[in-house]
């Protein structure tokens, strides 16, 4: 049985282009495409569900899909994996859903030139087993790596956990195919170029399309970055009794300048008694470990051998004690396990509750992470007192700048939420905890997000604010772009550029 | 012969770990039961807990083998095993 939500003659038009098995309107097709996992007001899911769900496979059925809801004023939101923090997948006024996740082919493998094409529902991981055998690789790696989509990631512009060696999201793709929210088709790169990682011909465009959530249109194909697959990883995780220490020990292995470096991450007290609550590796870890820092590298073995040895020695200099090769090369290969391992949290008892995982990100500079820790964490704590429902599961700060790891952080705090409590007074005391922690990142001279992106409630709302001028040149090329704002409309406060 | 019932093998009584941490087999960890009262504890079989430790360190040792030909540890470092240079 299906419950029809659309009008028939819309219906009708939908699988006039898509086919029968292209168009779904049944419930759980359309309920199940509704949230992220993010924290979700799950006691108003109603109000999030979209009309209709459509699978194309094509560019031209998109572009279809796209003229057709310009013509109905049917809102449009593409969904990948649906596998982000920021609610862009998440329709606020129903419409069609466009699950971009039968385009999944590859379409050109070249090793000349170094590019792979592909269409947006294709994952990761999947890319990268074709890749293997021709000895290339993929590079963008972010936490949900085993189950988000090239497409999601343009859309989101995503973060990866090896950006500081090979770049984020962004900096992979060479240019790709957008149909614009007219249902025109273009294809934006370096200058004319599908395949050049430089050009200076006109505007540069390309940035536009990544970090849009879906609101200038759909990625239909990408041609991404080839890397040469590493010979060699190595992972070491460092021990520290105290954050201060742990912390200037970060910033003098970020600044080690060596090109294989991928990362860096600093994990401070709340997360090590976190994890010495509920992991594995860190349970039977002595009191004295307060914090953690860990390197990853990547590269030739001829490279990695002797970087990594230095690596060893700033780590040792700056006060911490290695944690040994199993807990170092376990958790580094465990970094993806968020997305795939249901989690627990406790109560201000003890008591275990189960909990989603909320990540609140910033970008912020080094200098400022350790007061910005501390207002974090107290804020998360009157929170905890007063409601009952939220638990600390600490903070880490990740090296942010691609190529230049030393400068800036992506910094999270992770807060678990008893989503099965939520009713309408929970769910506006989380959005205040948000907004509170926002404030503090923005005094401190930060970004909303380095990572998720800003345009969910308790974010989005300070995105005016942290852009100044910028924002009112966003609302123009909105309406500019999508002049009967049918692309994921109510994103990003953009409503207010038809307002006159 | 494996039985399909919590009874046919039934795992080891529990040995405190910390205040909030039990373990009945060497390093797999378990929340304390008594922490678990608004949401009880599953009961699994012996064979079942093995199964998935053993399940996760196949999907460990994929990961690195994905990302990379070899994994690089102290010993490939010449270093020693707590990450110090050895005596000369």
């Amino acid at each position: 049985m299906t419950t029809m939500a659309i009008s028939d003659a819309l219906y009708d038009e939908l699988v006039g282009i898509l086919g029968e098995d292209g168009v779904l309107t049944g419930k759980p097709a359309r309920w199940n495409r509704t949230r992220t996992p993010a924290p979700f007001p799950v006691h108003r899911w109603k109000e999030y569900v979209p009309d209709v769900v459509v699978l194309p496979r094509t560019t031209e059925q998109v572009a279809e899909i796209v003229r057709l809801a310009n013509r109905t004023g049917t809102p449009v939101v593409p969904r990948a994996a649906g596998t982000g923090l920021t609610d862009g997948a998440t329709p606020l006024r129903g419409g069609i859903l466009l699950d971009v996740k039968r385009m999944n082919e590859i379409r050109e493998i070249d090793l000349v030139d170094r590019t792979v094409t592909v269409q947006p529902g294709i994952n990761m991981l999947k890319l990268n087993e074709v890749l293997q055998p021709h000895g290339v690789m993929f590079p963008d790696n972010p936490a949900s790596y085993p189950c988000s989509m090239v497409g999601g990631r343009i859309g989101t512009s995503g973060w990866s956990l090896i950006g500081a060696r090979y770049g984020h999201t962004r900096d992979l793709v060479c240019s790709m195919e957008v149909v614009l929210p007219t249902g025109d088709v273009i294809r934006v790169g370096e200058g004319g170029g599908r395949k050049l990682r430089k050009a200076s011909t006109g505007y540069t465009i390309k940035p536009l399309f990544f970090g849009h959530e879906g609101t200038l249109g759909v990625v239909t194909e990408a041609t991404l970055e080839l890397v040469p697959r590493p010979q060699a990883e190595f992972a070491a995780f460092f021990g520290y009794r105290d954050y201060d220490t742990a912390w200037r020990s970060t910033g003098a292995l970020a600044k080690s300048g060596f090109a294989t470096l991928a990362g860096v991450v600093l994990f401070d007290e709340w997360k090590l008694a976190y994890l010495r609550r509920d992991d594995e590796a860190y349970i039977e870890q002595p009191d004295w470990l307060k914090s953690v820092v860990a390197v990853a590298m990547y590269g030739n073995k001829a490279e990695v051998v002797p970087a990594a040895r230095e690596i060893m020695r700033i780590g040792r200099e700056s006060g911490g004690s290695y944690l040994g090769d199993e807990i170092s090369q376990g958790d580094w290969a465990a970094r993806h396990d968020r997305y795939a391992i249901p989690l627990h949290g406790r109560l201000r008892t003890g008591e275990v509750a189960p909990m989603s995982w909320h990540c609140e990100d910033a970008a912020l500079n080094y200098s400022v992470l350790p007061r910005v820790r501390e207002e974090w964490h107290a804020i998360a704590d009157h929170y905890i007192r007063r409601y009952g429902i939220f638990d600390d599961w600490g903070m880490f700060a990740y090296t942010n700048g691609a190529y230049k790891p030393w400068g800036d952080y992506l910094v999270e705090i992770d807060i678990g939420i008893w989503e099965q409590k939520l009713d309408d007074e929970m769910w506006e005391a989380w959005l205040n905890c948000k907004r509170e922690i926002t404030e503090v990142t923005l005094r401190y001279g930060g970004s909303i997000s380095a990572c998720h992106g800003a345009s969910r409630a308790g974010d989005v709302e300070y995105v005016p604010q942290e852009l100044g001028g910028a924002f009112d040149v966003m609302k123009k090329i909105k309406r500019a772009l999508d002049p009967n704002n049918v692309m994921n409309p109510g994103k990003y406060l953009l409503d207010q550029a038809y307002e006159d | 012969m494996f039985g399909f019932r919590l009874s046919a093998q039934k795992p080891p009584d529990p040995r405190r770990i910390t205040d909030d941490v039990v373990m009945r087999f060497d390093h797999i960890y378990e929340v304390d039961p008594d922490k678990m009262a608004i949401f009880g504890q599953q009961d699994i079989p012996a064979w079942d807990t093995h199964r998935i430790v053993d399940s996760r360190w196949d999907h460990l040792a994929w990961m690195h083998q994905h990302f990379a030909d070899t994994v690089l540890g102290m010993s490939d470092l010449g270093l020693n095993e707590d990450g110090s240079e050895p005596e000369q």
